[in-house]
């Protein structure tokens, strides 16, 4: 198969994107009601507070996931013939899950967070119906069928392509001395470590969320609790970090367009996914370590990965951007620099999470504001990032290494930047001085630095609706031309 | 290949699954009955059959009859529903929280003066280890009075024909006990089931029994 | 020679069915995770000992014979069905007829031409659905079977937990190492992959 015939379905994945930015707006908005509510900005009933916490957690969880498989949809479709009824069937199914929960928050009230461990959805104490929480749940497994169908449609022409996984995750290349020349694309190498660990989590996924389903339609089968928040947080733990390796790949494709120095699939790099492959799976303890319950040794195995997953994140990608940008004639745009803008918070936001991850550290700070401080780091100066850097590259204007950065660009990202690194830092002060997370209701001492949080999410909030509206336009004139 | 034959390619894997479905759906009764003991129950309340009026032994040595009516004891007479149950003395599990269970349907109905109106019955199903002094000492254990509460034996003889018609299922354990399945069934004043109820749903049996009288 | 092995062996695993149905279905984790799978192979090697096994079908059939035996395996896993076939011989009978036909000899004729989305969504399910049914009968407060014992159907959850896993491993592993008669390595792009 020659590259020639390969063409990644564009316009797909540019409409996903596009749908993608009106939620991430939307969401956005949600988390800035929650924060004025919180600073006593806005008055609103703790009932109503909870369901927007769990259609902000399950929309953004949802989101991130979209976006990052819209983006590695586009890039893997450069290598091989990817198969659009699938994706069209796998966007279908995620839309579907889509209107099932947000009619389960809603219109059903169901305020039980994403993580709907077992047995809240189920005993609600009268604040919503059990039909509510099985329409929400049924929204998880209708996404979820739909991630399933997308990883076999990328995993099988890749598998066909590259022969056998191992080869596409370049094993040949570390273990069997292959020139590093005939490993597969970074991409490639990427795509395959996301198919098989986000596969997993879908199964054991899929696998929780029908347990409880039958739970809440025949109350007398009960689940076991510990068992089930293991799974759920495998595969919430491994869903949302797919999203951020999946929205990663285009820094490996884009960034070269402007450096003009290809991404290569060296050893390092190379040995450097295959241990993201095990350290993702293995890293989920670290949410479990509140539960005494635990077999000691898993917490130990969380704590200790935790420390380990963030080398080769840092020393590879992180490492290799820096040096790559170095020296190089890459012109700064919107898109290149909110790239490397999520590489930066990716790596950032890594720091307080392998902090979080230390059992006595976890003990006292794993219910404050520290936690959603450092996974909004990660995922707003992250993948969020990624993702406007990718939709701002689709809509460019020329080649990439003629691009240049408008005043209106520079203002926008300005605003994004500082908008979105002060949200989160007054998370992880408020966090570091015990503020609990997840409390619809605060008290008087922490209306301070609920309301600097709030006026910091206005910002971002703003600047991410003028990043969509500079894409839409960008889109309307890619129409025209 | 032509965008017609595209759309008939569907359609034996539709048949299948159009066929499959279906037949799950007759074959669970609607998907409302994935267990023998939930079909059991539906079966119950949807044909409502006729219970066998059987002659069972009381904790005092009096015979009374399993459904109201015939054979039944004087206090029987005036009690028009009952509500069975089936134990085994030696239990030392469920029958034993099926008692508190029962205990507190009784005080439910003494409190809202419906307890003259109802007949409780724990039935053993284990008549060769169960006579009257075990009965009596079961119900000692949970406080049944014999009247608005009674414990009973069914006669060996009837035994098979009980457990037939109840659906019940006995089997027998590691520990030298049985392990069975445990339910309240609501018999109607004409001699028929009327529901059936989980063992612990007090509020669901109490409910059910308001309605009726 | 093959055949008559196939032939031979499908007999014998039949009929081991058959004879020690007592012995197998007094337990439920022999009953559901030894004699039903064994019954369904039994119909795989019973379709390899005939011509069917050259039989090329259209993908779009071979699909739809595939979901025939998806829907048997789901029958087959009502709860309510395997206590009807302990006191049932009419049920008992169907168990019989149909896991070997239904299940393994469709299997057997059409799994390998079925579009490879379909199998490798279907095997997803598969692990999920083991997953399921472990979770659900370890920790049960409810008998899900009126024929076994509590302590038995926890066991029997177990076992599920453990297929689920030694399957997962048993289909991810190909995906990594391809046999070379199935790779479509990067010099031939021409094979199958078994997905």
């Amino acid at each position: 198969m020659s590259e020639a015939e390969i063409k990644p379905h564009a316009g797909a994945v540019k409409f996903t994107m596009l749908l993608s930015g009106l939620v991430f707006v939307l969401m956005m908005a949600l988390g800035l009601i929650m924060r004025a509510a919180q600073g006593e900005f806005i008055e609103l009933d703790p009932a109503l507070f909870y369901q927007i916490l769990t259609a902000h957690g399950a929309g953004m969880v949802g989101v991130a996931g979209l976006s990052g498989a819209a983006i590695m949809w586009y890039f893997v479709g450069r290598y091989v013939q990817l198969s659009a009824a699938m994706y069209w069937a796998f966007l279908g199914l995620f839309l579907l899950g889509v209107v099932l929960i947000l009619s389960a928050i809603f219109l059903g009230e169901f305020g039980g967070a994403w993580t709907f461990l077992f047995p809240l959805p189920a005993i609600a104490g009268g604040a919503w119906e059990p039909w509510a929480a099985a329409t929400f749940i049924l929204g998880y497994v209708s996404i979820g069928v739909g991630f399933l169908l997308y990883y076999l449609a990328i995993g099988y022409p890749v598998i066909k392509r590259y022969g056998g996984l191992a080869r596409a995750l370049g094993w040949h290349v570390v273990f069997a001395g292959a020139d590093p020349a005939d490993g597969p694309p970074p991409t490639i190498i990427a795509a395959a470590a996301v198919t098989v660990f986000n596969t997993l989590g879908t199964v054991v996924g899929a696998a929780v969320l029908v347990a409880s389903l039958v739970h809440l339609l025949v109350p007398g089968f009960a689940v076991d609790a510990l068992l089930a928040k293991n799974a759920i947080y495998f595969f919430g733990h491994v869903f949302i970090n797919a999203s951020i390796y999946m929205a990663v790949i285009a820094v490996y494709e884009i960034v070269p367009e402007y450096t003009g120095r290809p991404w290569k699939s060296s050893r390092p790099f190379i040995i450097a996914w295959s241990a993201i492959l095990l350290f993702v799976m293995a890293v989920y303890p670290h949410h479990l370590q509140q539960d005494v319950v635990m077999p000691g040794w898993i917490l130990v195995m969380g704590q200790v990965v935790s420390y380990l997953n963030g080398v080769p994140l840092l020393a590879v990608t992180a490492f290799s951007l820096g040096v790559y940008l170095h020296g190089s004639k890459a012109r700064w745009d919107l898109g290149l620099s909110l790239l490397v803008l999520g590489v930066g918070g990716w790596s950032i936001g890594a720091i307080p999470a392998i902090i979080d991850g230390m059992l006595v550290v976890n003990k006292v700070m794993h219910n404050t504001q520290w936690v959603p401080g450092h996974f909004h780091i990660y995922l707003l100066l992250g993948e969020v990032a990624m993702s406007f850097g990718f939709m701002a590259w689709l809509v460019r204007k020329g080649q990439a290494s003629e691009a240049g950065m408008s005043t209106l660009d520079k203002a926008t990202f300005g605003t994004y930047l500082v908008g979105a690194a002060g949200f989160t830092m007054v998370f992880l002060i408020s966090g570091a001085l015990s503020v609990p997370r997840r409390w619809a209701v605060h008290l008087p001492g922490w209306i301070l630095q609920d309301r600097i949080g709030t006026l910091f999410a206005a910002l971002v909030v703003l600047s991410t609706l003028a990043l969509v509206l500079k894409y839409a336009v960008g889109l309307g004139r890619g129409q025209r031309s | 290949m032509s965008a017609q034959s595209s759309i008939y390619r569907w359609f034996p894997s539709l048949g299948v699954l159009v066929l499959g479905v279906g037949t799950l759906w007759a074959a669970t009764d609607g998907f409302r009955a994935l267990t023998e003991e939930s079909a059991r129950r539906l079966q119950v309340a949807e044909s409502r059959p006729q219970v066998p009026s059987l002659l069972l032994e009381d904790m005092n040595g009096r015979i009374l009859g399993l459904t109201h009516g015939a054979f039944a004891d004087k206090a029987g007479e005036e009690r028009q529903i009952t509500l069975v149950e089936f134990i085994y003395t030696s239990c030392p599990t469920i029958c034993q929280t099926a008692g508190s269970d029962y205990a507190q349907l009784r005080d439910r109905l003494k409190q809202s003066g419906l307890g003259d109106r109802v007949r409780l019955l724990s039935v053993s199903f284990d008549p060769e280890q169960d006579g009257p002094e075990e009965l009596r000492g079961y119900a000692e254990a949970h406080g049944a009075d014999g009247v608005l509460w009674n414990i009973a034996r069914v006669g060996v003889q009837d035994l098979e024909l009980m457990k037939r018609s109840f659906g019940l299922r006995v089997i027998p354990d590691v520990w030298g006990g049985y392990e069975h399945n445990a339910a309240m069934h609501l018999i109607d004043p004409s001699g028929r089931f009327s529901a059936v109820f989980d063992i612990d749903d007090v509020e669901g049996a109490y409910r059910a029994l308001e309605e009726r009288l | 020679m093959t055949r008559t092995l196939f032939a031979v062996l499908s007999a014998v695993l039949f009929s081991g069915c058959v004879v020690f149905r007592g012995e197998l279905e007094a337990d439920p984790v022999t009953h559901m995770l030894l004699q039903l799978p064994a019954l369904a192979l039994a119909g795989v090697l019973l379709l390899l000992a005939t011509d069917l096994r050259f039989v090329k079908l259209p993908a779009y059939f071979a699909n739809a014979i595939t979901l025939v035996a998806v829907f048997a395996v789901f029958f087959w896993m009502l709860p309510r069905y395997i206590d009807a076939s302990l006191i049932n011989p009419f049920v008992e009978f169907a168990k019989f007829l149909t896991l070997p036909t239904l299940v393994g000899a469709s299997l057997a004729l059409a799994w390998r031409q079925a579009h490879p989305f379909l199998r490798g969504f279907l095997k997803a399910n598969a692990i999920s659905m083991l997953g399921v049914l472990g979770f659900l009968y370890i920790h049960a407060p409810l008998r899900i079977c009126n024929s076994y014992l509590v302590s038995d159907q926890q066991r029997l959850g177990y076992g599920f937990l453990i297929a689920a896993i030694a399957v997962s491993l048993a289909w991810t592993f190909p995906l990594f190492f391809p046999s070379p008669s199935e790779t479509g390595a990067s010099q031939s792009k021409t094979n199958k992959v078994t997905v």
